[in-house]
């Protein structure tokens, strides 16, 4: 009867939540993203992902001379000296170097940065104590600095992916910036999973744990980077972001192979999910991971 | 509000914080004394919901502060300790708390405006709060635990590092606090606040309640002598009223300083001697200026207390 009650009551609820919510996540969302951009290892982390920037630029500079330039309806389009479309080439390049160095590894850091400041600074900091004593539930403490570290990851990956990415397709001219969108919205979309996922994974470190740092790092390094190889990869989220590439390489047409992105298993069967399936295995997995996060708040002592 | 405390115990790990404690607070000001590492923190601790027993039972109006977040709304916290978001203003910081208790942006920015003004911070309250001083950052702390007007006021040591205008400040308006029905409970290491304060107190000890209750009556539990001083006695009278009051059943001793021309009655009976003397007195034809007991002072229960086990 109790839940069948909860339940009927849920409406309500969620209503209550969402007005809170409004009044709540304003002021949390300002104080956490200032604290993360006023944060040294931000900017150490943004200025480690400008240089591949730099480097697409200098290598822009050095070839523009082999450039071979045709004009088609009005349209410039590039090629390089062996005669093939710099565009093509140059949609890869910025894909393999994105994911190879910010999805795999810039972005994972930066999740652990951040849920670190947004949680374990406040128990440092004896803010959480405070919060404590106010009527706010232990979901809604995690809840809404999970959504401002979400905020903060996306903006600074995603604009650094965008500038990533016109340096890398600049020697492609306007037609190949253009003509090569979908890649860029594609990195975007696994960003944004990807934030998702591991600050919501993280903030449950940082709950739980007394260094964070290290257990995420270990995480990352065992977990996402070698079980995700493995039979058993399905419970990485890397094997989900892997999939969810997979399939929209596939989809633009791009001649990849699921051994490509690991998502094979020993018997060389491909093993990838599909893409509704993981976003929904991400989103549920955040989901899981913030109650978690907030059951280590409300059971903190202090 | 009605604060009880059970048979509490709290251990971390094998250390113990605090052991059976049994304590009860109501309406009004109730200060909880003890020296470093006696418990106190974590007693307020406990009554706030940031900790769990490990046993006993904590209630505040029969209700569970651990795990009731509704309860929370009633509570307002001072703790010893400086924690702020050091990037924020005096302002913005109280602001941002009172949104916590579902005020809207414009009703909290008032509040808190209200509240810091009323503190003394009206001018401070725009700059950010690492440029603050001790007593400035100790004033947004009481700010932004009395600003939404909570029922329940718990306040670790809340005089320090304040000068004497703030501590003044601080006391009055706690007065004032416990005589709109507030129920406040403090720690402080300086006795002498506490006792301009209330004369309900809490004594802790190695994590153990030595006493709690009126400290006039707890004092009158103490199986020790209690000196009470008369003077100025003149010289020639000091030696005949001390031989007198020798008689009575109620001294147990009587001392003389020279130098101060005092003399001094140590009693257990404090009642009968303070019924007694005048009438001694008028019947000796001596005449005295004063009658006083230090014995009665917070400073001296405290020591005997806390560093004493004379207990009946």
């Amino acid at each position: 009867m109790e839940i069948i009650d909860k339940i009927g009551k849920l409406p309500d609820t969620v209503q209550s939540f969402a007005k809170r919510s409004k009044n709540l996540f304003p002021p949390i969302a300002k104080n956490c993203i200032y604290r993360l951009l006023v944060n040294k290892i931000t900017w150490i982390v943004v200025a480690i992902l400008l240089l591949p920037c730099v480097l697409g630029v200098v290598i822009y500079f050095q070839t523009d001379e082999d450039r071979q330039v045709q004009e088609s309806n009005g349209e410039k389009i590039y090629y390089d000296e062996d005669g093939d479309l710099i565009h093509e080439d140059a949609r890869e390049e910025f894909l393999n170097i994105f994911d190879l160095f910010v999805i795999s590894f810039v972005a994972i850091i930066m999740a652990i940065i951040f849920s670190s400041e947004l949680i374990n600074e406040e128990f440092e900091n004896k803010t959480m104590q405070l919060l404590r004593t106010t009527p706010i539930h232990p979901f809604e403490i995690i809840l809404h600095r999970y959504l401002a570290g979400v905020i903060s990851m996306f903006a600074i990956l995603g604009l650094n992916a965008i500038i990533f990415y016109y340096t890398v397709m600049m020697p492609s001219g306007t037609h190949g910036i253009l003509e090569n969108l979908d890649v860029l919205l594609m990195v975007l979309q696994i960003l944004l999973f990807e934030s998702l996922a591991f600050i919501a994974i993280f903030c449950v470190f940082t709950t739980y744990l007394e260094k964070p740092y290290l257990v995420g790092i270990i995480y990352w390094i065992v977990w996402e980077s070698f079980v995700s190889t493995q039979n058993y990869q399905q419970l990485t989220i890397t094997h989900y972001l892997n999939s969810m590439i997979f399939d929209s390489t596939k989809a633009m047409g791009w001649d990849v192979e699921a051994s490509d992105f690991n998502l094979v298993n020993s018997n060389e069967q491909v093993i990838a999910t599909e893409p509704f399936t993981a976003m929904l295995v991400i989103v549920i997995v955040a989901i899981l991971s913030l109650i978690l996060a907030s059951r280590g708040i409300a059971n903190r002592q202090f | 509000m009605n604060i009880k405390l059970e048979q509490v115990t709290k251990n971390y790990g094998d250390v113990q914080g605090i052991s059976n404690i049994n304590l009860e607070v109501n309406k009004g000001i109730t200060g909880i004394l003890g020296p470093n590492g006696a418990g106190k923190s974590t007693t307020m601790k406990i009554i706030l919901g940031l900790s769990r027993p490990s046993r006993g039972r904590v209630t505040v109006d029969g209700r569970n502060p651990f795990d009731d977040w509704e309860l929370k709304k009633d509570f307002g916290f001072v703790p010893e300790y400086d924690c702020f978001y050091e990037h924020m203003s005096g302002l913005e910081f109280v602001s941002y708390f009172l949104r916590m208790h579902d005020c809207q942006k414009e009703e909290a920015e008032e509040r808190a405006i209200e509240a810091l003004s009323e503190l003394g911070l009206e001018e401070a309250m725009e700059r950010k709060i690492n440029t603050y001083s001790r007593g400035m950052r100790q004033k947004t702390k009481v700010a932004r635990a009395t600003v939404f007007n909570p029922e329940v006021l718990v306040m670790d040591e809340p005089f320090q590092g304040a000068d004497p205008t703030t501590r003044i400040l601080l006391m009055k308006k706690m007065t004032e606090w416990a005589e709109n029905g507030k129920t406040i409970l403090i720690s402080s290491h300086i006795l002498h606040d506490i006792q301009s304060l209330t004369d309900n107190i809490a004594l802790i000890n190695n994590g153990k309640m030595l006493a709690h209750g009126n400290r006039h009556e707890i004092r009158n539990l103490i199986n020790v002598p209690r000196p009470i001083s008369i003077v100025p006695v003149k010289d020639g009278n000091l030696r005949k009223l001390a031989k007198r009051l020798l008689d009575e059943k109620w001294t147990k001793a009587t001392s003389i300083d020279e130098d101060t021309n005092e003399l001094t009655v140590e009693t257990t009976q404090t009642e009968d001697v303070y019924l007694e003397i005048p009438k001694i007195l008028q019947k000796e034809k001596i005449t005295v200026e004063r009658i006083y007991s230090e014995d009665d002072s917070l400073d001296s229960l405290y020591a005997k207390l806390v560093e004493g086990h004379q207990w009946k």
